[in-house]
């Protein structure tokens, strides 16, 4: 198996030149231009907070929220680590879009076929060992793609040793652990960065979806029983009816 | 309308010729079926076809108001999670019948299957609306996540849907004028029927239940008032009560209007279930606010928590208020206000935790199109159309005899 990807978001370099959005635009035909959200043709956009930039993207978590909702396995989390979508079985649900704790993945409303959009980490490109199209274009390494492991352990090195960041790296245990991971000199809630669980979000319906089939044990036991008690009633009460009949006449 | 036609054939003396009067009759007879309550069926169905145009010629931009941080609206929150919820009569009638054996029910059954089944087909056409490539609609047979709530409940509504169809077939076989077949029929009907009604109620119990199970994946989305680890308790648990109380007023309705003969009592026998139903619901309720520290939020000045007080008010403590008191428990006009006060009660819960509830996250303040209305509002009434056909032309309840009688007004209509 070949290694898990992963990028890593240095918000204390981003200088806001946009050029990770537009080589994303590029790479997918979409129209250029710059958008302020994320869209159907905008996987990746910078959003400006105070005198920060702020790159917006999937991201790709370990345990997707996304995959485990996704109710045909459109969605999936690959071993290379992107989480990919297959439009070919996606039946339009949506329950993804409910179900992202980052509210990342798009919809196309306007269409009359349309499908969920959102960022698939170049799973293609990084197949052949290509960089991802935003990382490759940032100019002043913001952003930069490796090894999970590796890229994990450079966000450490970073924090560690320059005491202007913010001693957390975003992405590391939130919903247990990403594939995009952010490091900041100013506080995540202040850029933008929503507080989300620490733990994999398919553990809350994987626990609902345990008891399944202790209902239908228990339950069906449990239904057999007072059926039975139901129709031995019955069955008494009809004994009980004929012999006094039969009393009565004789 | 055969009295209209009697009187006016009756006084054809004056010289008309017998072809004009026919047309004459025939248009007022058009007419006279022109109703209040046809009008406004009439008008719900144009505005129905109009949002089926949109929906699919047009697509959701045109159709509906919903964005990418509010993906589902009202067709979710109404169309399926009010549609399921409330056709849970069906499988509580048919357990307490069949599996408990409280025979006193029977007279409702067919009635409340009925219900169920036609709940279930509204939400079924709901779906392919809600669905952005409805003609994919099958994929899940096919294509498998084991760790999808969806999945599961999609799986529980197609089977539950097939076991209402079985369940409620006998109405329909019945009148088949073919004996042999016919009885076959309902031979093997007869053999597999407690089969049926066993799955129906695991079935029910299951996807009741995991329509709450869809918004655990939320945590966080979710306002604390709702969101709990116990979210398909709580869909379970309102759901049956709910059910009841729609199968009450459908048995109210077809006493007061289609001459159905049903002894009232059993409307006071099933409140007597509903309100301990509730109780528990609300004492469920109370007990996972305070075991969450969540209390702190219910005397918060926002509309989520006046949202949240509406709710319980209509679902738990106005009716439970209603039901302890004898003149309303034994007036079948009363109950039938009471169970309409459980149903808007339960319709905001269930608009709540779909819609309002995640407001607050989204940033994003969801009014539902016109046409959002039109559809789900739609497919409802052509459901209690089809209800009222039944009942008037199967044996779902027992009539007042002569048994041709709703063909006929009782005082005949003078137009």
């Amino acid at each position: 198996m070949a290694t898990t990807r992963a990028i890593l978001v240095d918000i204390t370099k981003c200088i806001g030149c946009r050029s990770c959005e537009q080589a994303c635009k590029q790479i997918h035909g979409f129209p250029m231009g710059s958008e302020t959200k994320l869209s159907p043709t905008a996987f990746t956009v910078v959003e400006e907070r105070g005198d920060r930039f702020v790159r917006r993207m999937c991201m790709h978590c370990q345990d997707p929220a996304c995959a485990s909702a996704c109710l045909v396995g459109a969605l999936k989390k690959t071993a290379a680590g992107p989480v990919t979508y297959d439009g070919a079985k996606c039946i339009g649900c949506r329950y993804c879009l409910v179900a992202c704790p980052f509210s990342v993945p798009r919809y196309q409303w306007s269409k009359l076929v349309p499908y969920v959009t959102k960022c698939d980490l170049c799973a293609a490109r990084q197949a052949k060992g290509q960089p991802p199209a935003c990382v490759e274009a940032c100019p002043v390494q913001a952003s930069i793609a490796g090894d999970r492991d590796d890229i994990l352990e450079e966000a450490q090195r970073r924090i560690l040793n320059d005491p202007k960041y913010v001693k957390h790296i975003y992405g590391s245990d939130e919903v247990g652990g990403t594939s995009v991971f952010f490091i900041s000199d100013v506080p995540f809630e202040k850029l933008g960065f929503v507080a989300v669980p620490k733990q994999p979000m398919p553990i809350l319906t994987a626990n609902a979806l345990g008891d399944g089939p202790t209902v239908i044990l228990v339950g069906g036991a449990l239904l057999s029983g007072l059926y039975w008690i139901t129709e031995r009633r019955a069955q008494v009460a009809l004994a009980e009816a004929q012999e006094k009949s039969a009393k009565g006449r004789g | 309308m055969t009295t209209l036609r009697k009187t006016a054939t009756s006084g054809t003396t004056t010289g008309m010729t017998a072809a004009r009067v026919t047309a004459l009759e025939k248009t007022a007879a058009a007419f006279s079926k022109i109703s209040f309550w046809r009008t406004v069926v009439a008008m719900i169905f144009a505005a129905g076809l109009y949002s089926m145009y949109a929906r699919f010629a047009l697509g959701f931009q045109a159709a509906t108001n919903l964005t990418d941080p509010q993906p589902w609206g009202l067709w979710v929150g109404l169309g399926t999670l009010c549609g399921v919820g409330l056709s849970a009569g069906g499988f509580a009638i048919a357990t307490a019948v069949y599996i408990l054996g409280q025979e006193r029910y029977r007279p409702i059954l067919r009635t409340s299957v009925l219900i169920s089944f036609l709940g279930y087909c509204t939400v079924c056409v709901g779906m392919l609306y809600e669905l952005g490539i409805p003609w994919r609609i099958w994929h899940p047979i096919v294509m498998w996540n084991r760790h999808s709530v969806l999945f599961e409940v999609s799986w529980c509504v197609m089977l539950y849907t097939t076991v209402l169809a079985l369940e409620f077939s006998p109405a329909l076989v019945e009148k088949i004028p073919w004996t042999r077949a016919r009885e076959l029929y309902l031979r093997w009907h007869h053999s597999i029927l407690i089969a049926l009604v066993l799955a129906g109620t695991l079935l029910s119990s299951m996807h009741q239940s995991f329509l709450g199970g869809l918004y655990l994946i939320t945590k966080g989305k979710l306002d604390p008032l709702w969101y709990t680890p116990y979210l398909t308790t709580m869909f379970y648990l309102s759901a049956i009560p709910a059910g009841l109380a729609v199968t009450m007023m459908a048995i109210y309705l077809c006493v007061r209007s289609l001459n159905a003969r049903v002894d009232m009592n059993i409307l006071s026998d099933v409140s007597r279930v509903i309100a301990p139903l509730l109780a528990i619901y609300g004492v469920f309720r109370a007990v996972d606010l305070i075991s969450r520290d969540a209390t702190q939020y219910l005397w918060m000045w926002r509309e989520a928590t006046l949202l949240f007080w509406l709710e319980i008010a209509l679902l738990v403590v106005v009716p439970l208020v209603l039901l302890n008191l004898q003149k309303v428990r034994n007036t079948p006009l009363y109950l039938y206000w009471t169970s309409a006060v459980i149903v808007a009660g339960f319709m905001t819960n269930r608009l709540n935790v779909s819609i309002t509830a995640l407001q607050a996250n989204s940033a994003v303040y969801y009014v539902p199109k016109w046409t959002e209305f039109a559809a789900t509002l739609a497919t409802i009434v052509a459901a209690i159309v089809a209800f009222r056909y039944a009942v008037i032309y199967l044996d779902i309840l027992p009539k007042n005899p002569p048994r041709e009688r709703w063909m006929v007004p009782s005082t005949p209509a003078q137009a």
